[in-house]
């Protein structure tokens, strides 16, 4: 199958059923996949920063670097491609942080409420959540059936998303 | 034989640098190098020089129009900048392969190395230090201590990474197979006669607070590197396990949204010299 890799302040939207979209080495950085089980359409960002306001010039060339410009496009443009926002699955991995937590680079911490905030805004939960730690994860969405993957340290979690409420 | 001296005999039989690069970084140290002298000896190599004319005309080296010939490359880059670019390119080939025990894919240590060294010039740049000698080569070659300890560490794998462990992952280094991943960096280097702030940043990256020497080369390597942990650039197994000294980003004074600024700056700019030097 297919793979299609989504690099860090990058996004990827498919709606092809043979396609796995893939992120790797989520550090602080935040991966969010939103999956429509009723079309099969997913997509998967990889943000490595809260906010926009930090650069305005790289979130003009890099929305997805930052959550909040990155979370806005990569939803503006599932729903111009048939996702509702009703039947929407939400998997998030990733915000974790070196040993000692220094308040400088809670990055992860930062991340992770910032994309709170925007679902929580938007009316949107999250099905699925493995973040924090001190681990680097790896994730995957299989686009035909929906299926979302965590790999860290050689371990593997799969997570299928809820087909139906 | 314990791991320690299998480390230490790696060190000894480990490649030298090419013969090659040691004589041009010897006269690129002269100050009063004269560049038509230089200019022979790069041209010499054609891979070096048509190298050299692709990073003389990266966004990063600072390039205005296109450069096509050696001599202005040279001219415009300045020796000091030659001698990074030089070394970059030669020691970069080192960096392609996988590290299986640290979990890192080819290329991996290469990115995550070209991170550093943008991301430390980039933090002294925005705090105003000038003239930190060396600091991209130091960021460039601070893992360099990672080829060593590889294999070693797949086969201590599961001891390193045990649960209830606290210690930062170069302390676990040094428990686990009598030599931190930054000791044997340093010894590598200084085998291969590499300037000492280079070699003591590498020594020192996980823990500024006790470098004797080069404050501002190993603080700034050291947050480097862990901001391009923390944004997953080249993490391993390893990644996240390390600390951050409280006392090297008090001394530069940094902010949160400093930290975040230098992460934003740097990764366009590590694209596009690890396409260069690949």
């Amino acid at each position: 199958m297919p793979y299609r890799i989504v690099d860090i302040s990058d996004y990827k939207i498919s709606k092809n059923s043979g396609d796995i979209l893939v992120t790797y080495s989520l550090g602080s950085c935040v991966g969010v996949v939103i999956y429509d089980p009723m079309v099969r359409i997913g997509g998967m960002i990889h943000c490595m920063l809260p906010l926009s306001k930090v650069d305005r010039n790289k979130a003009e060339q890099r929305p997805a670097m930052f959550v909040d410009t990155g979370m806005q496009l990569m939803l503006n443009q599932l729903f111009e491609s048939g996702v509702r926002k009703s039947r929407l699955k939400i998997a998030v991995a990733g915000g974790a942080h070196i040993l000692n937590d220094d308040n400088l680079f809670k990055i992860g911490e930062r991340n992770f409420t910032v994309l709170r905030k925007i679902l929580w805004k938007n009316s949107m939960l999250m099905n699925v959540q493995d973040v924090g730690g001190n681990i680097s994860r790896t994730i995957r969405l299989h686009i035909g059936s929906g299926r979302f993957t965590v790999k860290s340290q050689g371990t593997e979690v799969h997570y299928d998303l809820p087909q139906k409420d | 034989m314990t791991y320690l001296k299998k480390i230490e005999q790696r060190i000894k039989e480990f490649p030298d640098m090419p013969a090659m690069s040691r004589t041009l970084l010897q006269s690129l140290e002269d100050p009063d190098v004269d560049f038509k002298q230089l200019e022979e000896q790069i041209q010499y190599d054609p891979g070096l020089t048509s190298n050299v004319l692709r990073l003389a005309n990266s966004a990063y080296f600072g390039a205005t129009g296109t450069v096509n010939s050696l001599r202005v490359a040279l001219m415009r880059l300045g020796t000091r900048r030659v001698t990074e670019v030089v070394t970059a390119i030669m020691v970069s080939p080192m960096m392609l392969k996988s590290l299986s025990g640290y979990g890192l894919r080819s290329q991996d240590l290469l990115q995550h190395s070209v991170w550093v060294a943008v991301a430390s010039e980039e933090l002294a740049k925005l705090m105003g230090y000038r003239d930190v000698k060396m600091l991209f080569t130091a960021g460039l070659l601070h893992d360099m201590g990672k080829i060593i300890l590889d294999p070693f560490v797949r086969q201590q794998k599961d001891q390193l990474l045990q649960e209830q462990l606290s210690e930062s992952f170069d302390q676990r280094e040094v428990d686990f197979l009598g030599m931190s991943h930054a000791q044997a960096g340093a010894t590598l280097l200084s085998n291969w006669n590499i300037p000492e702030e280079i070699t003591a940043t590498a020594k020192w990256h996980h823990d500024p607070e006790s470098a004797p020497e080069y404050p501002e080369q190993v603080n700034m390597v050291h947050l480097a590197d862990i901001l391009g942990y923390s944004e997953g650039i080249g993490a391993g197994i390893d990644g996240m396990k390390y600390r951050v000294s409280p006392v090297a980003h008090k001394r530069l004074g940094l902010k949160k949204s400093d930290i975040e600024y230098v992460a934003s700056l740097t990764l366009d700019k590590m694209n596009e010299l690890e396409s260069l030097l690949t």
